[in-house]
């Protein structure tokens, strides 16, 4: 008998473009400029598109640092503690990337204490139906790329290159 | 009368036994055809200890090639380089550099790409090698990517290993070579204003630090002097002592009116 799927996530998920400096520059800046823009001045201040600018903003909303609301952009009270910390900034939320796909899942293979690659999550997630590509290469690239960008600098995993695996931080 | 003052404010520094780097009446000519082609004119300059100099000119003007000299890859046509008490003749170990490009060995590791750095290094044990290493990449922001391969990293990821390999071997004076130019807005944003912290620090053994740019804001922002050259032959033009508070307030009316400054003297 086929194991019974997990329930559908109703998680969050990390968009694959995302790299935790990214939310870090948009917190600073928006605090440096009173904690509270719009969208499109706050893309300008960034130099950035404001295509680039919208999955850095999901990002940093999912993280608790942000709250948009009709076009605005708030520092919460989390992101205001984040801006001031000069400390290592992901640390300080790796509780909460711990909560996000595919770090959950990442975490979760891990747990069970054998060093793990990114094709074992990508499977993992695709039982779930969660991808980040339709292409399976690009897939399990873009979810490497996105356990090294974030799980490492969080301090949850650890990553071997010459391996290609990742263990529990 | 420029001349004078700059040089009586040389003096003091001099005096005060603060200066770290010292270029002295430097020329470099290039031949075309055995005639000569002046590329540097009489550049002299000075960085005192912890101080950020930037340096500043139009594009082709020869920054970089004067950074080049500093750093004793190129020898001038005349005119000399000190670091401290000694001149500089050649490359040396507390002379480090780091590129516009990152130039990491792709099939080195983030620690052996650090390591390469050191593999000169007789007076140092390979233990000695990896722990100088693993501190400098911890200093530069990446404790944790030890492991990973260039091309496993992000822009801003990869200079950070250039500067952690220019940390690691201890150097009195650092040079930076648009080191952010090659960076997204974002990344190179985040680099910068980590960068005076980063390099300025008791945990480094960085006493200056010489950056050369064409971007002003970027200057206005990091340096506490600038150097602004004129076009080919490159000669001093002007020498300005930037001293808004740190973190410094790239909205401020004070910062537009430095950026202004160096414009005027770049035009």
């Amino acid at each position: 008998m086929a194991e019974p799927h997990r329930p559908l996530p109703t998680a969050l998920i990390m968009p694959g473009n995302v790299r935790g400096g990214q939310v870090i520059s948009l917190v600073e800046i928006t605090g440096s400029i009173g904690g509270k823009v719009d969208a499109p001045k706050l893309a300008d201040e960034m130099g950035a598109d404001i295509a680039v600018l919208l999955p850095v903003l999901d990002a940093a909303e999912m993280l608790g640092l942000v709250r948009t609301e009709k076009g605005d952009v708030h520092l919460t009270e989390l992101g205001l503690k984040f801006q001031k910390t000069s400390k290592n900034k992901l640390k300080m939320l790796k509780d909460r990337i711990a909560g996000i796909e595919p770090f959950r899942t990442a975490l979760e293979l891990a747990s069970k204490g054998r060093p793990i690659t990114a094709s074992q999550v990508a499977d993992s997630l695709n039982e779930i139906g969660l991808k980040w590509h339709y292409q399976p290469e690009m897939n399990e690239s873009l979810i490497r790329t996105l356990l090294i960008h974030w799980a490492i600098y969080a301090g949850l995993l650890r990553y071997d290159g010459k391996s290609g695996k990742f263990q529990k931080a | 009368m420029k001349g004078k003052t700059a040089l009586s404010e040389r003096q003091v520094e001099v005096a005060a036994g603060t200066v770290v780097v010292t270029v002295d009446h430097v020329n470099l000519d290039y031949h075309k055809e055995k005639e000569p082609l002046p590329v540097l004119t009489d550049v002299s300059l000075t960085a005192v200890k912890d101080q950020l100099v930037a340096i500043t000119g139009p594009s082709g003007c020869g920054k970089s090639t004067l950074l080049r000299i500093i750093s004793g890859l190129v020898k001038p046509t005349s005119g000399r380089v000190r670091v401290l008490d000694s001149e500089v003749k050649g490359p040396r170990d507390d002379i480090s550099i780091v590129f516009q490009n990152f130039v990491l060995l792709p099939w080195r590791t983030a620690l052996e790409n650090v390591l390469f750095g050191l593999s000169s290094r007789k007076d140092l044990t390979d233990e000695q090698k990896n722990r100088k290493a693993e501190s400098a990449l911890e200093i530069a922001g990446l404790q944790g990517f030890e492991s990973v391969y260039p091309g496993e990293l992000s822009g801003g990821m990869k200079q950070r290993v250039g500067v952690a390999r220019a940390l690691a071997g201890d150097p009195r004076v650092m040079l930076l070579d648009e080191p952010f130019s090659s960076l997204d807005d974002l990344t190179a944003e985040r680099l910068r204003r980590e960068m005076h912290t980063l390099l300025i620090s008791p945990q480094t053994s960085v006493q200056s630090v010489i950056l050369v740019s064409h971007n002003v804001e970027e200057i206005i922002e990091l340096a506490d002097k600038v150097i602004v050259l004129s076009s080919r032959p490159a000669h001093v033009v002007g020498e300005l002592k930037v001293d808004l508070p740190r973190p410094r307030n790239k909205k401020s009316d004070e910062f537009f009116q430095w950026v202004d400054r160096v414009y005027s003297l770049l035009s």
